[in-house]
């Protein structure tokens, strides 16, 4: 009698035990999906011999101030001045930095316009003529993650009135080759 | 002995009793029965979609999907994903998911999530939840779950920037993984 109340009691325990720990855990998957694809970044860097950017170095919007310039006068630190017998041009040399991510592209190709018309002065990027009418192209084999000088420069016309502000927004397009 | 004797008793009246109550002579029967039901306690886990991330496919479910859609260092991302960090060796995209793991019958406080790749990693593609790396084995992601309510885990997808072939991901086709997610109560 006593072995059956034992077995009784050892039986029960294993059910308890059982039930208390069979289902102590769960499981859940996640599957995850993503599409890789390769990207490029232009950014604007202050070049060590030029105007520092004002705002924006190291992103894409950058802000270039020249500060007050003239034909004959004293000009900032990294501004070149260059004269002819009607104009005066004023350039700082401004980096421009291209990364690439997971692209096996080799180089790119660069181009600039003028976000507005300026029908007085004449605007260049890395000695090409730029103008709103259409893209100009700075050059078709970029190296990446390399900072690349392209100096902006401004010719004014000796004709410009004096504290006449120069303005103008430059849009770079970067294109992977 | 006697005892004996007593049992035996017992269990014939025992025997003739439901006998008798299964003879046609009878109209009317009776009998107990004593029914014994164990609460199978025990835990489940879900994934539900947090506000913050992507929509998960067959929310609400222990078998969800995750799509972040195109990912890259620069270009634009598909909402619920953010890019937490980009270096020259690897970018780093994030979605949010929840998870919620409910509990009966138990005297459990909270409990453990662990979790671990079904397979290896695909080339160039790093995961972690809650900045924990995963591999194959189980990782411990969390030790003190909170039962009963939506736990919002970082979903981190680190990608080397190389080309495919120098060590970075396939580029233009879906990349698919498999994350086992186990909780244990505590």
């Amino acid at each position: 009698m006593k072995k059956l109340a034992l077995l009784t009691i050892f039986a029960a325990l294993m059910m308890i035990s059982s039930a208390a720990f069979a289902q102590t855990t769960a499981n859940g998957t996640l599957t995850v999906t993503a599409t890789v694809t390769g990207s490029i970044q232009l950014v604007f860097n202050s070049d060590a011999s030029g105007v520092a950017l004002a705002s924006g170095a190291g992103t894409n919007t950058a802000t270039l101030a020249f500060g007050n310039v003239s034909a004959f006068g004293a000009v900032a630190a990294g501004v070149v001045r260059t004269t002819t017998a009607t104009t005066f041009t004023v350039s700082s040399a401004v980096d421009v930095l291209v990364a690439k991510t997971n692209s096996a592209s080799a180089n790119y190709t660069l181009k600039a316009q003028l976000g507005a018309a300026d029908a007085v002065n004449t605007w260049s990027v890395g000695g090409v003529a730029v103008t709103n009418a259409a893209q100009s192209t700075l050059t078709a084999t970029g190296t990446y993650a390399a900072n690349s000088n392209f100096p902006v420069a401004i010719t004014v016309p000796f004709t410009a009135a004096s504290g006449t502000a120069i303005s103008n927004t430059i849009n770079y397009t970067a294109t992977a080759n | 002995m006697l005892n004996k004797r007593k049992s035996i008793r017992n269990l014939t009246l025992a025997a003739l009793l439901l006998t008798g109550a299964a003879a046609p002579a009878q109209t009317t029967g009776s009998g107990v029965i004593n029914a014994t039901l164990f609460n199978k306690n025990g835990i489940s886990l879900q994934f539900d979609t947090d506000a913050s991330g992507v929509t998960l496919g067959a929310a609400g479910t222990s078998a969800a999907s995750a799509n972040l859609g195109t990912i890259s260092a620069f270009g634009p991302l598909s909402g619920g994903v953010t890019r937490p960090t980009v270096t020259a060796a690897s970018f780093t995209v994030r979605t949010i998911f929840d998870v919620q793991v409910v509990q009966g019958g138990l005297a459990s406080a909270n409990y453990t999530l662990t979790a671990n790749l079904a397979a290896v990693a695909p080339t160039g593609f790093t995961y972690k939840v809650d900045a924990v790396t995963l591999s194959t084995a189980a990782q411990t992601i969390q030790t003190n779950g909170t039962y009963n309510t939506d736990v919002a885990h970082n979903l981190d997808l680190v990608v080397s920037t190389a080309v495919p072939g120098a060590g970075g991901p396939a580029v233009g086709t879906p990349i698919t993984a498999t994350i086992n997610f186990t909780a244990t109560a505590n």
